[in-house]
């Protein structure tokens, strides 16, 4: 303990929390405080509001600051932070009334996943990012330079990028899981759940069946998986489709195993050491979410302070050592290792040349396919 | 000045003062139908609104200033007024939008405004693609009615006829659960039911999961995420909704009559059928309607405590409108939705229905 403290993990939070709770906080205290202060600017920064998704950045913890209030006392932005972005297609449902309309929507950076960023730049309803005032921009990985989904780069700065392959509960499966066929093994029936993330549920499917999710340009060649989900579907071998709740019924054994995404289960992990995460043996889907600024949004400047402020590795590492996922900024391994040596050395985090190459990021698709795609998918997962 | 003009009104609404009420409250219902379903927009859309507002007040003023027969008259449009401009905005108006929207068409999954097109296919999708859900809604939601009288009759008739000074206490034990949100309800279901919940772990216990799953209760040693927890959520949550209609019909009943009924040597039971049961026939009619609607259309119990093979028309129509955006197919079946539970209430009223009822 002689270096300063710089940040926790999530491992840390879960005694802090634990700690905490006994003492009479409770978790919507601990939420309450990483809001930040909402309306007023706080020293002429202008405001900023955030959409994200849920969970996914460090909060503040006593006298530890989170990434938020770090950034509001080291901007002066009266920055308000939200976890409303919770589905890609119900947020997209939710906006579509108001940008499709030429209104402008509340926040000022949203988080949606690359492909739906891809869809929201392609309608016109994203403002270009003023990366000129973003230096730390150049901190990008060189991965995520200029996806499909943003040719040129300018709409769109990956937050954090992730695998979904197998999550399993072990008390539950009784052995190890290795690949995509395990899911299918009658031994657990009723006890699968799979995502209603179409690229990933779909993505690992293809993977098991020796298809490239990456080379996808048409329905037919994904017909198989789909055929293969709709026969487990209808032998009852599918217990549920779930966003990101599937963490609650993994932990409690109401799924053996599932698709789910990385930084979350092993996030859960810690608490549940029964709970394990696994690429499995075919590859596993590579996504990441986008931080995008609405069109018309207010506050472009502070929104501009925000991303340039994330993208400095020593606040990179801060959320990446809470989140768990594999962070899109150049130089967070060295400082994540400074505040927990043991992830930095996690391949799930910070994956090797080898391990990279079994990721696989779904394909772009086209319009007219996508639609195939998310009627033939929604048909199934019955909702 | 305005004497003359007044007594040609009065003259002329003593006459027909009831034309003048049912007038008044078809125009204003219009108005604000036409304003709500946009059948008329920008400035003409305010002209219309002055235009109810000045009927409104020529009602008003000719109630105030009329004779006593033109008052009685007008008084019945009068008390109806609120409630109908209410419908009129509320009700038919969406309703109208929901009617064009479900034969529209977008020509791009993103359109936000679909366009009218006489799009008939919609409902065709409506029905070809979504079958199973409806035969489940209607299947999943007869039961849960069914079980709902089963249990909320007896609740019903030991707390008319056995409450005794405990009635309003246990009248408010009925009402608790609804001191918590629904949701909040149905999602406490999901950690009772728990595959390593207490739920499951009494039953193995006891040794009942051979007969539960034998019963089709329990499947693969679950008790969630079942059809028959589906229906189960369905009973739990809308019970309280069959119980007192019941309750309210029995407590009506002279115990005098089943006196009567036993002092000419009637048995219990013949009396219970006889009389009792009769005239508490209502309350389960209405018992029925307030559970049965409902319970058709929602979505709660499914998502929460059922699996991909239990979702009901109600899980659809909000992925439909919600997730995929699609607005024509999501309006049809809504139409579809509303059409077959008219035509099951009117069936059934017709054989249940009673005359009386409250």
């Amino acid at each position: 303990m002689n270096a300063p403290k710089r940040g926790f993990s999530r491992r840390e939070l879960l005694i802090r929390s634990g700690v905490l709770g006994a003492a009479g906080l409770s978790l919507p205290a601990i939420l309450a405080a990483c809001g930040g202060d909402d309306g007023e600017s706080g020293g002429g920064g202008g405001s900023l509001l955030i959409e994200n998704w849920p969970e996914y950045i460090d909060l503040t913890e006593g006298d530890v600051l989170g990434t938020i209030d770090r950034f509001i006392a080291a901007s002066g932005v009266a920055a308000t932070y939200s976890e409303a972005y919770n589905d890609n297609l119900e947020y997209f449902a939710k906006i579509q009334p108001l940008l499709g309309t030429g209104k402008t929507i509340e926040p000022d950076i949203i988080m949606p996943t690359q492909w739906m960023a891809g869809r929201l730049r392609n309608l016109g309803w994203l403002e270009k990012l003023p990366l000129d005032k973003v230096p730390n921009a150049k901190n990008l990985e060189d991965a995520f330079k200029n996806p499909p989904s943003d040719p040129t780069g300018e709409f769109s700065l990956p937050w954090q990028s992730g695998i979904a392959g197998i999550a399993y509960n072990v008390e539950a499966t009784g052995r190890e899981l290795k690949s995509m066929a395990d899911l299918f093994d009658p031994a657990f029936k009723g006890k699968i759940g799979m995502l209603t993330e179409m690229r990933d549920t779909v993505g690992l499917l293809l993977l098991g069946l020796g298809v490239n999710p990456s080379e996808i340009s048409s329905f037919d060649q994904a017909a198989g998986a789909f055929e293969q989900l709709e026969k487990a579907k209808a032998d009852g071998q599918i217990r549920a489709f779930t966003g990101n709740d599937y963490i609650d019924d993994l932990s409690l054994g109401n799924f053996a195993a599932c698709i789910g995404w990385s930084g979350d289960v092993l996030q859960l992990g810690n608490d549940n050491p029964n709970v394990k995460f696994i690429v499995p043996e075919e590859g596993a889907t590579l996504w990441w979410d986008t931080m995008v600024v609405p069109k018309g949004a207010k506050n472009v400047e502070a929104a501009a302070k925000f991303m340039d402020f994330v993208y400095d590795p020593v606040q990179a590492a801060q959320i990446t050592a809470f989140v768990q996922y594999i962070s899109p900024v150049k130089g967070v391994r060295d400082e994540v290792a400074k505040i927990d040596a043991a992830l930095a050395d996690n391949p799930l985090l910070f994956p090797d040349d080898e391990t990279k190459k079994r990721f696989f990021p779904f394909a772009d698709l086209s319009e007219d396919v996508e639609a195939q795609f998310e009627e033939a998918f929604s048909a199934i997962i019955g909702a | 000045m305005a004497a003359p003009v007044l007594s040609r009104v009065r003259s002329l609404t003593g006459v027909s003062g009831e034309r003048a009420g049912l007038l008044s409250l078809v125009l204003t219902g219009v108005a604000l139908l036409a304003v709500g379903a946009r059948w008329v927009s920008g400035p003409i859309s305010l002209l219309v609104l002055v235009l109810a507002a000045l009927v409104v007040v020529g009602w008003i003023t000719l109630a105030l200033l009329g004779s006593p027969e033109t008052k009685r008259a007008l008084a019945p449009y009068g008390l109806l007024k609120p409630g109908s401009m209410w419908l009129a905005i509320f009700y038919l108006a969406p309703l109208w939008t929901l009617l064009r929207s479900s034969l529209s068409s977008k020509e791009s999954r993103f359109d936000v405004f679909p366009t009218f097109s006489w799009e008939f296919a919609n409902y065709g999708k409506a029905f070809t693609d979504f079958g199973p859900q409806f035969a489940r809604a209607f299947l999943y939601a007869g039961t849960a009615t069914l079980f709902t009288i089963l249990i909320g009759y007896p609740i019903a008739y030991v707390i008319a006829f056995r409450g005794g000074k405990y009635r309003n206490i246990l009248l408010g034990l009925v009402v608790i659960p609804f001191f918590t949100s629904y949701l909040i309800r149905t999602i406490a279901w999901t950690s009772i039911l728990a595959d390593s919940g207490p739920a499951v772990d009494v039953l193995n216990a006891l040794q009942l999961t051979g007969p539960l799953e034998a019963l089709n209760i329990m499947d693969n040693g679950k008790l969630i995420n079942t059809p028959a927890a589906v229906i189960g959520g369905l009973t739990y949550n809308f019970l309280p909704f069959m119980i007192l209609p019941i309750y309210v019909s029995l407590e009506k009943i002279d115990v005098r009559l089943v006196d009567a009924a036993q002092d000419l040597y009637s048995s219990a039971s013949r009396a219970f059928r006889q009389i009792v049961l009769p005239l508490s026939i209502p309350g389960v009619f209405a018992g029925t309607l307030l559970t049965f609607i409902p319970a058709a259309g929602d979505f709660v119990n499914a998502q929460f405590l059922g699996n991909p093979n239990t979702t009901m028309i109600g899980n659809s129509i909000q992925d439909q409108f919600l997730r995929q955006n699609n607005y024509p197919v999501a309006s049809a079946m809504s139409f579809v939705l509303m059409a077959i539970i008219t035509v099951l209430v009117i069936v059934y009223s017709r054989f249940f229905g009673t005359d009386d009822l409250a």
